[in-house]
């Protein structure tokens, strides 16, 4: 509890400074507008520019390349533990990909993909799936080994291994990470979201920067800031609920 | 061929090029304790794991029952060092866990089974508890109430009270003796301690540094019996084996143990 009031009395500290130096006319309100005037584009934008749609947009865009993304890396995560021969074929391949900056792939997406929806999910899919598979990876190596032949010795098959020890013993862990790698995709969104985009947060903050409308791209930011706050919060809660016995 | 429950026959190991375990020959009784002493890393554990099927001799073989071993088995299960109860699992399920697999009894048996190592093994307070809920050497006792719910009728035990406090230890030791007799259990002990071997062991198999042969074999229940109630780590007899031992692996095995 006391936690919490401290963590709300400093974000209040930051703002409150914010809205004084702005005020106090100490830097250009084009390129620092106060918090009170970002709350009030926000609001605008909530009102009368259908913010909420676009909210909407860009969040279904980052599940969809996450789930994705999920659905691939752990599977492929945990094949590439289990059998010597899939991580020596894979994991150099994966590293390298892993190292490449998403902005760079842009143009090759788009020759690929052209400008539509599949782009942008393809982007965000990059962004996570290299990342997360090496993590799931890393997890499965950690099993263990007394867990794996406890179970042996009992009579399990190594599926039930599987199931009923390895996945288990790895399920915080990749819960972490699915929580963390989610963040990673959300950050991929400007950079998805201002190719040719017509919709999402990005596309919003972009128009925005090209009238210099500076607290409108405040609010762009804030409001997805707000959203990973949110979604991680509610996973820690998941997490929580999940594994009580930690 | 040496004759016994458990039988090594001209069992070796080796991981690649390094020798572990030399040839050997060596047979165990049933309902009997037998500890494998010998300084660490020395090849005893790798000789045990083999009888439970985890590993595999690279010449040789290892039969229990007249039976060769060829895997993991439940009827030969494992007890660790490290605290492997699973975490995510309460006291009762983790002893569930080693009666999962097994088709051939029922829910009333398994449930009854349960019952009596909760009671046998003083954990029915906890059933409930979570393994970080409990102490170490209650979470020991936990693992090996598991592997005898799976129905071992041997348990191969690797340094199992090495991780617990004197006091636990002792008093662990003594209950494991006490179970061993009361459900006629074959134990293979893995330990480097030459007191906690001459106090639990009918039988000791002393070894050399890697690669791993027998130095000696140590009718110990001939001279202490088969019952070890606490007082006899303090009478003449048990010092006199103690130091006994302890010479044999001064002067056979080159270190102290």
């Amino acid at each position: 509890m006391a936690e919490s009031a401290v963590s709300v009395a400093a974000a209040a500290l930051v703002v409150a400074g914010w809205e004084l130096a702005a005020r106090a006319g100490i830097i250009a309100p084009q390129f620092l507008p106060s918090p009170s005037r970002v709350v009030i584009a926000l609001w605008t934008m909530l009102t009368e520019q259908n913010l909420v749609w676009h909210v909407v947009v860009s969040t279904t865009r980052v599940w969809i390349a996450f789930l994705l993304a999920a659905a691939m890396a752990i599977p492929i995560g945990i094949m590439m533990s289990s059998y010597r021969i899939v991580g020596a074929a894979l994991e150099p391949m994966i590293d390298f990909i892993r190292y490449l900056p998403v902005p760079a792939l842009v143009p090759l997406s788009i020759i690929w993909f052209g400008v539509g929806e599949e782009t942008k999910i393809f982007l965000l899919w990059l962004g996570t799936f290299f990342q997360l598979v090496l993590l799931v990876a890393d997890d499965m190596r950690r099993v263990p080994q007394e867990f794996v032949e406890v179970a042996r010795t009992v009579g399990a098959s190594s599926r039930q291994v599987m199931t009923d020890v390895a996945l288990r013993w790895m399920g915080p862990t990749l819960i972490d990470n699915l929580r963390i790698t989610l963040g990673w995709c959300w950050t991929y969104l400007i950079i998805a979201e201002i190719v040719a985009a017509d919709s999402g947060i990005g596309y919003v903050i972009w128009t925005a920067r090209r009238f210099v409308k500076t607290p409108e791209v405040m609010a762009g930011v804030v409001v997805i800031g707000l959203i990973g706050l949110v979604t991680d919060q509610l996973l820690r809660l998941f997490h929580r609920r999940l594994f009580r016995y930690l | 061929m040496a004759s016994g429950y458990i039988q090594f026959v001209d069992t070796a190991k080796c991981f690649g090029p390094v020798d572990v375990v030399r040839k050997t020959d060596l047979g165990l009784d049933r309902n009997s304790l037998v500890v494998f002493l010998g300084p660490s890393g020395c090849g005893k554990t790798t000789l045990m794991r083999m009888v439970g099927g985890l590993d595999e001799p690279s010449s040789g073989s290892i039969l229990v029952g007249g039976e060769r071993v060829v895997g993991p088995d439940r009827r030969r299960g494992m007890v660790f060092q490290s605290y492997s109860s699973f975490p995510w699992l309460t006291v009762e399920k983790n002893i569930a866990f080693g009666m999962r697999y097994r088709k051939d009894i029922g829910a009333a048996e398994k449930a009854e089974r349960m019952r009596h190592y909760l009671e046998l093994f003083g954990l029915a307070d906890f059933a409930g508890s979570y393994p970080n809920r409990i102490s170490g050497g209650m979470r020991q006792r936990v693992a090996i109430a598991r592997t005898l719910a799976a129905g071992s009728d041997v348990l191969l035990m690797d340094e199992p009270f090495g991780a617990l406090d004197a006091l636990t230890r002792e008093r662990l030791q003594v209950e494991l003796r006490q179970i061993q007799i009361r459900e006629e259990k074959t134990v293979i002990f893995v330990t480097h301690d030459v007191e906690e071997a001459v106090f639990l062991a009918d039988r000791i198999i002393l070894f050399s540094r890697r690669p791993a042969s027998v130095v000696a074999d140590i009718d110990v229940a001939a001279q202490l019996g088969p019952q070890r109630p606490l007082e006899i780590r303090e009478t003449q007899k048990f010092f006199e084996l103690r130091n006994k031992i302890l010479h044999l692996i001064r002067n056979q095995t080159g270190v102290v143990a």
